[in-house]
């Protein structure tokens, strides 16, 4: 916080006026706006998030390493995108 | 995928049909005898062949294609979207800065110049300080040697590599690309650099990077050389513009799109003048056409019958 105190000095007065400002300084986390909107859109792209999910859980026991979520995994990034490219810019500058 | 599935059902009903009438052996005997009783054969053999190829690419390509393509990319909103919308030159000086201080350490621009800059991105003394920072190689002399001397407003970005092998060998064997045509260069240029540098992320269940590598859905394969370069507050701007990965990514691909395609501005202005002129031009020719035209257009013809 920055205080800054002005004397404000008033002729017709003996006493001096302070002013006193608060300013807040920029916060010291920022926060990505991509990474907030991929958050908020979650709700929307639950649908492919639970069979991306339900696939992890099918290859758990998989040991060949042939067996991957891919698509699936596609499939979420691909709705949160399309959920989050039209809102992005507006929080840029 | 599911055209393939149906095109193979299509076959196999086709070679049950026919096996149905004919049985296998006199499908040979036939072929061998005569050409046109057989001609129905070679055509059923060719049917079968073909849907054998089909289902064993089939099952090889669907799974290796999505990530083979890399996550399509989505559409943003770029502000110089429009048919009369111009750059933003603010966005543009962020973006080099950006550049300059994130990617110039491995990515060259060597078709850009300092002078290139001036009106666009800075005042003409700013790009001037600016060339003035670094050594260029200049020469011979009058004594025949090389020497080295600052910047000036005509000489190119400077590059971080001598040449590709050297990009290379400092790279784990990747070269990291000129990045003056990157956004021509690429499907989607701009949207793709942009989902790129902004889309690293943990890889799907199952899918494991090898060391040296980094998981991004965007790049084609999936496994890319580059590391996630933009970090939030890695740069800081001097206009103060909070520089979040997301800001930097937008700022940077700005600066990209100019750097590929500076004339933008002056073509959609020539684009439009034109195209207004030239629909004018066409009015013009249509009335002219029809005037032309209307005395042949209005004839009318009498047919006599002659008795």
């Amino acid at each position: 916080m920055n205080l800054e105190k002005t004397d404000f000095n008033n002729t017709t007065s003996s006493v001096g006026l302070y002013f006193i400002v608060y300013s807040d300084r920029a916060e010291d986390e920022v926060v990505d706006p991509k990474k907030y909107l991929e958050e908020s859109c979650k709700p929307k792209c639950v649908k492919p998030l639970l069979e991306y999910q339900a696939c992890v859980k099918r290859i758990q026991g998989d040991d060949s390493g042939h067996k991957h979520c891919t698509g699936q995994y596609f499939d979420y990034w691909h709705c949160i995108d399309k959920c989050v490219a039209p809102k992005l810019f507006a929080k840029l500058k | 995928m599911v055209g393939g599935g149906v095109i193979q059902q299509i076959l196999r009903r086709k070679l049950h049909s026919q096996s149905l009438t004919t049985p296998v052996r006199s499908w040979f005997s036939s072929k061998n005898a005569h050409v046109e009783a057989g001609s129905s054969g070679v055509r059923a053999f060719a049917l079968l062949g073909a849907g054998v190829t089909g289902l064993l690419s089939f099952s090889t390509v669907a799974s290796a294609d999505e990530a083979e393509h890399g996550l399509a990319c989505p559409d943003y909103p770029w502000p110089h979207d429009g048919i009369l919308s111009s750059y933003d030159h603010a966005s543009i000086r962020r973006g080099h800065q950006v550049y300059q201080q994130v990617c110039a350490s491995c990515h060259s621009m060597s078709l850009i110049s300092y002078r290139d800059l001036v009106g666009v991105a800075y005042t003409e003394e700013e790009a001037k300080a600016m060339a003035a920072e670094i050594e260029v190689v200049d020469g011979p002399n009058d004594e025949g040697e090389m020497f080295t001397r600052p910047g000036k407003l005509s000489d190119r970005l400077p590059q971080p590599y001598a040449n590709e092998s050297a990009a290379r060998f400092a790279n784990g064997g990747a070269y990291p690309p000129d990045l003056s045509l990157i956004t021509k260069a690429r499907h989607n240029g701009q949207n793709y650099v942009f989902a790129l540098l902004t889309g690293y992320r943990d890889p799907p269940a199952g899918i494991s990077i090898r060391e040296g590598l980094h998981y991004n859905p965007y790049f084609p394969g999936g496994a890319i050389a580059m590391p996630k370069m933009l970090n939030d507050e890695a740069v800081e701007y001097e206009d103060g513009v909070p520089a979040t990965e997301a800001q930097m990514g937008k700022d940077v691909v700005s600066f990209l799109s100019w750097a590929a395609e500076p004339e933008m501005e002056e073509r959609k202005l020539m684009g439009f003048k034109w195209i207004f002129l030239l629909s004018l031009a066409l009015l013009q020719a249509a009335y002219y056409r029809r005037l032309k035209w209307s005395v042949l257009k209005s004839r009318k013809l009498v047919l006599d019958v002659v008795n």
